[in-house]
């Protein structure tokens, strides 16, 4: 059975539309796991480092959140090492994400689902889905969606173990988006306003959370030098 | 005692190794003492493969094993070896000094109290990652359901050595990926101090910080972390010579 899923999966994905693995990982799942969109999150020290890849404006809004807030389902599915899933968002069993669930909501999010990347006792980050009207995964969908969790995880480790020593994989850079615009920023900032760079991160966030733009935008016009923060 | 019972906790306790982290030498240590108390066996020791195919000794179950397993890896014959070999059980053999299938090693197994032997691959499928001798004082051959007990050990010890290298790799790739992402955001960072400092482009600041790395033979990514603690040469960021 499991092996049959795994099979079904793998079909799908070499089907599927998309230059690069991460794309194809995240545009089977709509049709596969009876969702509207994927993206999928890399992690590490307990943060969110970037998006590998997302379907949909509206995955992008909850990837973007995510970055910008430090929490949602993928930080919590990576924290926890186990799969989240609030099938309300208007209605939660648990109240939590209090900055990501209304930008989430108003974006078209109803239902999100978070499925951890790991292998063995190896986190990597996590694979999230949305449904923009409420209700749970069927133990089908669960059952799919932690076989393509798991492929994703083995593929990121795959691109490393194909890349030199010390560098990002080549794969990974071209398709994933680890705001490094936001890091170049912070480093302005630091010098602007005379504080550290870790300070200067949460300023960003700060001004982007109370501004509800994305932080990748905002460092987007600090380095272009049409955002000044007083 | 209940022998059953025990087989059984033991390969529920192995089993418990494959979802736990555990240390491979215990594991193999374990298994061999089990062989010892459980199946009737005088001492058991068992080999696994290092990455470039030969044989190492990992566990034994008892000094005068160890030291029998060492000389069957320095005479390169014995039972254990052959297992490796052919990836198939060595059936029980009557030990005979300087003749039969291992003259040599035959000769030190009966100087050190055994009479008879057998071996068993460790292997997953078609992978065989070592072997493990079965080494008795006297000359009745195993039980077949100790031997079947004695296989499953085997299976389980292996199943558990190939996760656990595999789960290793995993995790060295891991640390890896966070590594060179973090040394690539100690970069990202020290471009926009770089940049603003010097009122330039992003692009020229990255240059001008290798260029500095390259002139003082450091690593870009130390003179990135000198830029963001403040420690770096103010004349990284002036132009100089490319």
């Amino acid at each position: 059975m499991a092996q049959d899923r795994f099979h079904r999966i793998l079909a799908e994905l070499s089907a599927a539309d998309g230059a690069w693995p991460a794309a194809r990982l995240c545009a089977v799942c709509p049709r596969v796991l009876g969702v509207n969109g994927a993206g999928i999150m890399l992690m590490s020290g307990d943060i969110p480092r970037g998006s590998l890849g997302t379907t949909d404006e509206v995955s992008q809004l909850i990837e973007d959140l995510q970055y910008t807030l430090g929490e949602g389902p993928c930080v919590d599915a990576y924290q926890q090492d186990e799969v989240v899933a609030e099938p309300d968002l208007a209605k939660p069993v648990i109240r939590r994400w209090l900055a990501f669930t209304p930008p989430a909501l108003r974006g078209g999010a109803r239902a999100v689902f978070a499925f951890p990347l790991r292998i063995g006792t190896v986190r990597l980050g996590a694979l999230d889905f949305y449904r923009d009207r409420p209700g749970p995964l069927s133990d089908e969908q669960h059952a799919d969606a932690l076989v393509v969790a798991s492929v994703a995880a083995r593929w990121v480790l795959e691109a490393q173990a194909g890349a030199p020593p010390g560098t990002v994989p080549e794969e990974l850079e071209a398709s994933a988006d680890f705001h490094f615009v936001v890091h170049n920023a912070a480093g302005m900032v630091s010098v602007q306003q005379d504080i550290s760079v870790t300070d200067a991160l949460i300023r960003l966030r700060a001004y982007a959370f109370t501004h509800d733009r994305p932080l990748t935008e905002v460092a987007q016009d600090v380095v272009d030098r049409r955002l000044r923060l007083e | 005692m209940n022998r059953e019972a025990d087989v059984v906790r033991s390969l529920v306790e192995m089993a418990d190794t494959l979802v736990n982290d555990y240390d491979v030498v215990d594991l193999l240590t374990g298994l061999t003492d089990r062989c010892v108390s459980l199946l009737g066996v005088s001492a058991a020791g068992v080999m696994l493969a290092s990455p470039a195919g030969t044989l190492g000794l990992v566990a034994s179950s008892s000094e005068a094993m160890r030291l029998l397993e060492l000389f069957e890896l320095q005479a390169q014959e014995g039972p254990c070896l052959d297992a490796f070999r052919t990836g198939e059980r060595v059936e029980h053999e009557i030990l005979a000094a300087g003749s039969g299938r291992w003259p040599s090693f035959a000769a030190a197994a009966l100087q050190a109290g055994f009479r008879s032997a057998l071996a068993l691959p460790l292997r997953l499928r078609d992978l065989t990652i070592g072997a493990m001798n079965l080494l008795s004082t006297t000359r009745t051959p195993m039980d077949e359901a100790d031997i079947i007990v004695a296989r499953a050990f085997a299976d389980l010890a292996a199943l558990s050595i190939i996760q656990h290298q595999a789960a290793a790799e995993a995790q060295r790739l891991n640390e890896q990926l966070s590594a060179a992402l973090t040394s690539r955001v100690v970069i990202e960072q020290a471009k926009g101090i770089i940049s603003e400092r010097a009122g330039i482009q992003l692009d020229k600041a990255f240059s001008r910080l290798r260029v500095h790395a390259r002139n003082n033979n450091l690593r870009l990514t130390d003179v990135a972390q000198a830029a963001i603690d403040g420690t770096l040469d103010p004349r990284a960021w002036v132009a100089t010579q490319p």
